[in-house]
């Protein structure tokens, strides 16, 4: 009787061990079981994320006995047109990696991508930084600010189309530390103020003018506007009235007194572009730091990754978010993580269960620290403290600047006072024209953008 | 009533002849009437490219891209007025470099078939892969700035480069475009050349012509028919070509070499999933009425020159 006990008792606990191997984050998806056997595929348009996938899916598959198949479709216009044309033909894969709050939505609205909002239970939610934890919902606010013609319209508030999977936050500066110690600068101390900043360009700009200066990928017109300027501005001005640059306004904005000091501000540093930053591309500008073309480059969290695949060591820079004007109103400026990219299952997969697990290990701690470690990119898992250890010492590093006091957190993700199909590449010329063509001056360049936003509210409404 | 009276022999004609024809016949059916038809619907309607319906619009889209939208209709104008310089432009450069070209390869005597594969190597380099190349060259450190400041035009050079100033980004590319284009048309004209009856020449020298009277009575009438279809092809790929623009300067910088035919790309792959596909299905054949009108134009022009 003894011995049956011990046979029931020890089968019970390999059945729990099997379970628990399963059930990687804890929270764990709700709804039918995954056979082990199973085969899923998932398509991800980043190239630097599919390594480090496969190898999450090689320890998913040896602990749950389901294969995952990666595909990485690059670049982003390609990876759309397939995906349009597997869903006219019904071949989409099992799981889509998708760009956050964005294109998750327009795919899970339009029946790409299955409503998961019953399957992520509330302990599964809680393992994501707070700011991205809602990034594949669907809420009130974006079906009321969308167009008339988006699928939003028809789709049902609340409904969860994908998780997050990356995060991050754009406006991160990288410095060259040889170059900023050939210039006479102090390699390990950031500008506490963006008048340092500039100072320091002007130095080092000064003793290399070719290579001394700041390269970013103004060939995508826009960036110049997002991650340098709108992180500048909120410091600024502070959260109310950065907001209502955008507004139907125009007495608050671009244009207004305000508006045109922080265009200003902005504009001085037109002189310390590096020659031709207006053709390059994000990842050409990134590279051209790299390859010492230049002694400053901006752009997000995921830069390091990219920087450090070209050859610089991620020990070899300084890094720092964007620094606030001394004359602004806050004296600090915190970078709100954002989702990046998120996962979502698509409609038609006939492997929803297998899906939703390899989901769960891939954003659980130990799945979500492993992609971190192999691809350079931060997990929109809060790992806690053992981000340094799951993800290493420099990525860890960069998630500093995401805490600190709320009134000077500046979050990307927030897009509620934008107009509904808000279009960012033309404010984004308009910055090019500012900073550096020189064609428009800072009260020129406001009233141009309240024209281009008035343009947007119109044609909204 | 001839069908009714066909013998089966002519039946049997009458198969195997569609047979022949059919496959030719379904595929011209599949993928040219299908996708034109489609295409022209779609510009009457919203959709993303995902969902299952589509949103008809009517002439909303043409309204939206021509006037009504004001978020969109001015850079809609901006890119056509960039799109009618390159189209005027590039044709006209290609006809005026290509002819003179042609005619003194087909003078040449000596190394003729060397030169002719020397100018012919654009065309057979073309593509994607020079446009990368160009774009080294005329970058701020490039060969053609230090070309210039070597030979003492340190004055022409342009420092953030060429493709980064307002003033030089559109007429580069111009001129690219037209590198690219001089081989085919200077192959044209030598065929042309070729073919003209040197007695004409000849009898035209022999009743007192010059050489620019014979250039201009003789030689450029009777190279009209190539110069049409070289001003076409011309007038073609500045329309639908977007590769150029996409690759070197996204449009920029600030837009300044936006074009239609990237407007149209940008509108149905980059407006992050937003429902443009119609309007980039409209714009798309509002250049094609743009083509036919210019085609039109260009060939009564032509016929009254000839």
């Amino acid at each position: 009787m003894a011995s049956m006990k011990a046979r029931i008792l020890s089968l019970a606990a390999a059945a729990t061990l099997a379970v628990a191997g399963c059930s990687s984050g804890g929270g764990g998806p709700q709804g039918e079981p995954a056979a082990s056997g199973q085969a899923i595929t998932m398509w991800t348009f980043k190239q630097s994320h599919a390594t480090a996938l496969q190898k999450a899916a090689e320890k998913f598959t040896a602990d749950t006995g389901i294969s995952v198949k990666i595909e990485a479709v690059t670049p982003d216009d390609v990876f759309k047109s397939k995906i349009q044309s597997a869903a006219q033909t019904g071949d989409l894969p099992d799981v889509l990696e998708a760009h956050a709050a964005g294109e998750d939505l327009e795919l899970g609205a339009s029946g790409l991508l299955a409503d998961i909002s019953g399957d992520v239970n509330d302990a599964w939610r809680a393992r994501f930084l707070p700011s991205t934890t809602n990034a594949g919902v669907l809420d009130q606010g974006r079906i009321d600010r969308a167009a008339s013609d988006s699928p939003f319209k028809t789709a049902k508030a609340g409904s969860m189309y994908a998780v997050p999977f990356t995060a991050g936050a754009f406006g991160i500066v990288y410095a060259n530390k040889e170059k900023l110690t050939a210039a006479g600068l102090d390699p390990d101390t950031p500008p506490a103020s963006w008048e340092e900043f500039v100072a320091a360009l002007k130095t080092s700009t000064e003793k290399d003018p070719q290579g001394g200066g700041l390269s970013l990928g103004l060939k995508v017109s826009q960036v110049g506007f997002n991650w340098i300027y709108q992180p500048l501005a909120h410091a600024y001005l502070g959260k109310e009235k950065f907001q209502g640059l955008f507004g139907k306004d125009t007495t608050a904005g671009f244009g207004s007194p305000d508006g045109v000091k922080t265009l200003d501000v902005y504009s001085q540093i037109t002189p310390y572009w590096m020659p031709g930053a207006t053709t390059l591309g994000i990842d050409e500008a990134d590279i051209a730091f790299a390859q010492g073309k230049s002694a400053y480059n901006v752009g997000g969290t995921f830069t390091l990754a990219f920087l450090a695949q070209n050859g610089m060591s991620p020990d070899k820079v300084l890094t720092f978010p964007i620094p606030p004007s001394a004359a602004g109103a806050h004296k600090d400026i915190v970078m709100a993580p954002l989702a990046l990219t998120s996962l979502g299952v698509t409609a038609t997969s006939k492997n929803k269960a297998a899906a939703l697990k390899w989901l769960d290990y891939v954003t659980s701690p130990a799945g979500a620290g492993l992609v971190a470690k192999e691809s350079l990119d931060l997990p929109a898992t809060d790992l806690g403290a053992e981000a340094a250890t799951l993800m290493g010492p420099e990525l860890a590093a960069l998630q500093k600047y995401f805490t600190g006091a709320p009134e000077s957190t500046y979050d990307a993700g927030d897009t509620t006072f934008f107009p509904g199909g808000y279009d960012q590449v033309k404010p984004g010329d308009a910055f090019v024209r500012l900073s550096p063509l020189k064609e428009l001056d800072p009260a020129q360049a406001g009233k141009e953008l309240d024209a281009i936003f008035g343009a947007m509210w119109k044609s909204a409404e | 009533m001839a069908s009714i009276t066909r013998s089966p022999r002519r039946w049997k004609e009458w198969l195997t002849g569609w047979a022949f024809v059919f496959p030719a016949v379904a595929l011209f059916a599949v993928m040219g009437v299908y996708t034109i038809g489609s295409g022209l619907a779609l510009s009457f309607a919203s959709w993303n490219g995902f969902t299952p319906e589509w949103i008809w619009v009517g002439l909303e889209n043409y309204a939206d891209l021509l006037w009504a939208d004001p978020s969109l209709a001015p850079g809609v104008r901006r890119a056509a007025w960039n799109t009618l310089q390159v189209c005027v432009a590039v044709p006209l450069l290609t006809v005026l470099i290509s002819l003179p070209l042609a005619m003194t390869l087909n003078s040449v005597r000596r190394l003729r078939g060397l030169l002719r594969s020397v100018y012919f190597l654009p065309y057979v380099t073309t593509g994607i892969a020079t446009y990368y190349a160009w774009r080294y060259l005329l970058e701020p450190e490039g060969s053609i700035n230090l070309m210039l400041r070597s030979v003492g035009l340190g004055s022409l050079a342009q420092p953030q480069g060429w493709l980064a100033n307002p003033s030089t980004a559109l007429w580069t590319l111009i001129f690219i475009l037209v590198w690219s284009a001089v081989p085919t048309a200077t192959l044209l004209y030598l065929t042309g050349l070729q073919a003209i009856d040197p007695s004409m020449v000849e009898a035209a020298r022999i009743d007192g012509a010059g050489p620019r009277q014979v250039l201009w009575r003789i030689i450029v009438p009777l190279l009209t028919p190539m110069t049409t279809g070289i001003v076409l092809l011309g007038v073609r790929d500045s329309l639908h070509g977007f590769q150029i623009f996409q690759i070197m300067t996204l449009g920029g910088p600030g837009g300044h070499t936006n074009v239609l035919a990237l407007e149209t790309y940008e509108l149905a792959f980059f407006k992050g999933l937003a429902p443009t596909l119609g309007l980039s299905s409209a714009l798309g054949w509002l250049l094609f009425v743009a083509a036919v009108l210019l085609t039109l134009a260009n060939a009564r022009l032509l016929r009254r020159v000839r």
